[in-house]
């Protein structure tokens, strides 16, 4: 066949033309360790890895709010127990006061101790966390919920829960609302314990008034009893919370594991690979650019003298 | 029989070995001279005399200068130019949408999920002011960012028009050559008989860069081209010449149409008209895949601000005031045809984000009807009055139409660019829920509970007006005091529905337990339900019913990056038919240089035999002079 002089020089050009701008592209992938550089690259890895990369920054976020979430539950877990505390403690007082051989006085004495435990369980209720929010007041968080009052205390907040998105499946709740914890299973703590107070500051004069004591101190004791149980379900739910937390964080970090592997995979540059096609090309830059020179030196004026 | 005779065969020879040379010559020269064929000189012999004895031969004479050119190679090279030109065209236009994409870290994504991850930490911190202005921010820099995209998009349409522009400026500057070239060949041709094949080589390379802007139709006649576009829309007829000009689209201002002017009168080619070339690929481009990205991108930001407003409205503020707009959610823009002759107006608003396409639509007055088109299909619908609702769209007309007036409804097309943040004020986030409490009275001897309650998106329309307290009864195992109905059975576990909000009772109740819920007109700090809303919309499949916002922006990026890599590997392919194309046509009509070294050998010797020849005439001549002496 025929080949034009332009043809030769044409289609050299062409042929390096093509390789220089596959080199280009292998630098650029192998400066940057990515195989996608651009959508067109490869287009399905392109929009899977923005799905795969919302999906990561989500769990990381998750993973943000259970450690929030975590220390506000250890927060309510010990305050719980505090608060069982105080009230095993007034259990033990109801069953001395029940010694017979007390007197007015004495049983007085025990009143005021039973004072001072309300005042403590006020203080204990009104709880702020570490920015400053009241953790016993449901959603009311600028509001002091407890004012201890002559019969108890009164409520000023209310009975939200504020969820928070935990995993991807799974919201858990932040706090728990005073009136979850000290009205638990319908027992006012404080009401009972004040109600027991002016119980043994009332001198036992009668027999009467000595079965009242009886009763009232039997009944105080079967409240609390109650209330301690509802406390209990309470703290088993924040513990079991906080184990599925302790669990979520691990199944986060696998699947962060696997994300990362994900995108990696949608995007990262097969390095050896890379650099082997980048020796390859460059060998066969070399001899195209090397027979275009002595191709092109090929000319017959060359030998006409 | 003279001396005479052998002297002038001898000049023969000479004068055509010398047009030999300068044919190579002239070859040589033109080896890298863009359309040139090479030349060879047609010799035949000179006939010959009658001498009694036989035919003495007279010499040689040169019949014509051909040049070597396949007129099929050559329409089929043009054709391979509007092929491969259109698909480059459109391929080097798609890579700046593929490399304004390519940026991962600067693009849209992350702004949303930046978005998103604030509302996270509102819903943690409800109140907290910098959580708030975090909120706030990171709904600045996602307006920002669709806005970016939304400009970048628009100045890719403004480069088009201007590319459609000299595109058209090259292809009236090709044809009124090409009709001047006629004049001349014509001329020249009646004036010699012979071919004028240097203008033959400029006219066909001219044909060929005009195919490079446009598919052409050459027709041969009589050794004059007429040069045909589109449907047959004359460019170029003998030495006459028709002319395309930009003109602005009467249904968008935005967009400049190839118009077609003749006798005075410009008709516009809509993009069905014109194919190949640069020009063919710049309209397809606008109409492929710039409208549709732009488009896309609009319907999400659009959707976006739509469902963040929403979700908003929903809530409470830290004021205690109902939420109002975080963004100002793009509008569609309606066009009036400029052709239009009766003065009705057409206007269209967003009833329903999440049912709004990407299509653009077109509403004509057709008789007393409406008819509207939706582009992206041809489905029409055939109204009698307005307004009508479609797509998630309000469209309405007012005024007096006359028959086949018609206007252009754009939904989506400039939401990216006009996106914008409605507030700056961090009180306005509406983080918690109007209704702020459910819960069982401390007298209840049951251990029944209700949950938080929450709302539906129409609570902000009719709120709750007041408490209610429901009641049980255990004979009836029901509810009562529901502010509007019956009692209602109560099963533990399950949602109990009132008006547009919800919640869930557990547990046993006993005769009598009473349970209040309440609203509320100050906001409650701690309160996080709306934020949740908020944060859940990351999740919710909102873009066209179907989608979530990253899954949508996936989609443009995936059709982006398909498009792009499909156009490449056409183009790739229509490159290697053209250079094919190319090869067997210079194969045949190029200069090899060797070649010519041959020749200019041959004509060499051709000349110097023929000197010698006359130099034998002319000592003949002598030898005869000298017998006299």
């Amino acid at each position: 066949m025929r080949i034009s002089t332009n043809t030769i020089y044409n289609n050299g050009i062409s042929k390096i033309n093509d390789l220089t701008s596959d080199q280009s592209k292998l630098l650029e992938q192998i400066s940057t360790m990515k195989r996608v550089l651009k959508p067109s690259d490869d287009p399905v890895a392109a929009a899977r890895a923005l799905q795969v990369k919302q999906a990561q920054t989500l769990n990381t976020q998750y993973a943000n709010n259970r450690s929030a979430i975590t220390s506000n539950l250890e927060n309510v877990d010990t305050t719980l127990n505090s608060i069982s505390d105080i009230l095993i403690s007034t259990q033990s007082t109801i069953i001395s006061a029940g010694d017979a051989a007390y007197s007015d006085s004495q049983r007085a004495d025990l009143a005021k101790q039973i004072r001072s435990s309300i005042g403590q369980l006020v203080g204990v209720a009104n709880s702020k966390d570490a920015s400053g929010n009241y953790i016993f007041a449901g959603y009311q968080t600028n509001t002091k919920p407890y004012t201890e009052t002559a019969t108890g205390a009164t409520y000023a907040g209310d009975s939200g829960q504020a969820n928070i998105q935990v995993s991807a499946e799974r919201t858990m709740p932040a706090n728990y609302a005073g009136s979850q914890i000290f009205n638990a299973n319908g027992v006012d703590v404080f009401a009972t314990m004040s109600n027991l107070a002016t119980l043994l500051e009332t001198p036992v004069t009668t027999q009467a008034a000595r079965d009242a004591l009886t009763a009232g101190l039997a009944s105080a004791n079967s409240a609390l009893g109650t209330s301690l149980d509802g406390m209990l379900a309470v703290r088993s739910q924040v513990g079991s919370n906080l184990s599925e937390l302790d669990s979520l964080n691990t199944a986060g970090t696998d699947i962060a594991t696997q994300y990362a592997s994900t995108l990696s995979g949608l995007q990262d540059l097969d390095y050896a690979q890379a650099v082997t096609d980048l020796t390859k090309n460059k060998t066969v830059l070399e001899a195209a650019q090397q027979s275009f020179v002595q191709v092109t030196n090929l000319s017959l004026f060359n030998y006409l003298k | 029989m003279a001396t005479s005779n052998i002297l002038s065969i001898g000049q023969s020879a000479l004068s055509a070995a010398q047009a030999g040379l300068s044919t190579t010559g002239h070859n040589i020269a033109n080896a890298s001279t863009p359309g040139y064929s090479r030349q060879v000189v047609i010799q035949g012999s000179a006939g010959a005399q009658n001498f009694g004895y036989g035919y003495v031969g007279q010499g040689t004479q040169v019949t014509t200068v051909q040049r070597i050119f396949n007129d099929l190679l050559s329409s089929q090279i043009s054709s391979s130019q509007s092929s491969y030109n259109q698909i480059n065209t459109y391929a080097s236009q798609m890579s700046q949408i593929d490399n304004m994409l390519a940026d991962s870290t600067a693009g849209v994504s992350p702004a949303l999920q930046n978005f998103f991850n604030t509302a996270q930490t509102l819903s943690a911190n409800p109140s907290d002011a910098s959580a708030r202005q975090a909120y706030l921010s990171a709904s600045q820099a996602l307006a920002s960012r669709f806005q970016s995209v939304g400009n970048q998009l628009n100045s890719i349409n403004d480069s088009v028009n201007s590319q459609i522009g000299s595109s058209i400026t090259k292809i009236n500057s090709y044809t009124s050559q090409i009709a001047n070239l006629n004049d001349m060949i014509t001329k020249a041709q009646n004036l010699t008989g012979q071919p004028p094949n240097d203008l033959l080589d400029q006219r066909d390379q001219l044909v060929s860069d005009l195919s490079k802007e446009i598919k052409v139709t050459v027709v041969n006649q009589q050794g004059s081209y007429n040069v045909f576009v589109g449907n047959g829309q004359p460019m170029v007829v003998g030495g006459d010449k028709y002319t395309l000009v930009p003109v602005s689209s009467p249904t968008d201002p935005t967009k400049v149409e190839v118009g077609y002017l003749s006798k005075g009168v410009v008709t516009v080619l809509g993009q069905q008209n014109i194919t190949g070339g640069v020009l063919g690929g710049l309209l397809q481009f606008r109409d492929e895949s710039l409208n549709s990205v732009k488009n896309q991108m609009g319907q999400l930001a659009l959707v976006v601000g739509q469902a963040v407003n929403d979700q908003n409205m929903q809530g409470l503020d830290l004021n205690g005031v109902q939420g109002g707009n975080i963004f100002n959610v793009p509008v569609p823009a309606v066009n009036a045809n400029t052709n239009n002759l009766g003065s009705g107006v057409v206007t269209a608003s967003v009833s329903n984000a999440s049912a709004v396409t990407t299509s653009d639509y077109k509403l004509e007055a057709v008789g007393t009807n409406f008819v509207v088109t939706r582009l992206s299909d041809g489905v029409t619908n055939t109204y009698s009055s307005m307004p009508q609702t479609l797509d998630g769209l309000t469209i309405n007309a007012t005024g007096t139409m006359q028959p086949g007036d018609n206007f252009l409804i754009l939904p989506t097309a400039n939401g990216a660019a006009t996106l914008s943040v409605a507030t700056t004020n961090i009180n306005k986030i509406a983080a918690s829920s109007p209704v702020v409490d459910a819960k069982a009275a401390t007298t209840n001897a049951g251990n029944a509970t209700v949950s938080t309650p929450l709302v539906n998106s129409s609570y902000a329309g009719t709120p709750l007006a007041a408490a209610f307290t429901l009641t049980y009864n255990s004979a009836t195992n029901q509810l009562s005091g529901f502010p509007s109905g019956g009692p209602q059975t109560y099963t533990s576990g399950a949602t109990i529905t009132v008006g547009n909000m919800s919640f869930v009772m557990t547990g046993t109740p006993t005769n009598g337990d009473q349970f209040t819920v309440s609203p509320t007109t100050a906001n409650s700090p701690g309160d996080n339900r709306n934020a949740l809303g908020l944060v859940n919309l990351q999740t919710s499949k909102l873009v066209g019913g179907i989608n979530t916002f990253v899954d949508a922006f996936a989609q443009v990026v995936s059709n982006v990056g398909n498009k792009t890599n499909e156009l490449n590997i056409t183009g790739t392919a229509e490159k290697t038919s053209l250079g094919l194309l190319t090869d067997a046509q210079q194969s045949d009509s190029g200069v090899n240089l060797d070649e010519e070294a041959t020749n200019l050998l041959r004509y060499q010797q051709a000349y110097q035999a023929a000197a010698k020849m006359m130099q034998i005439a002319s000592q003949l001549f002598d030898t005869l002079l000298t017998i006299g002496q």
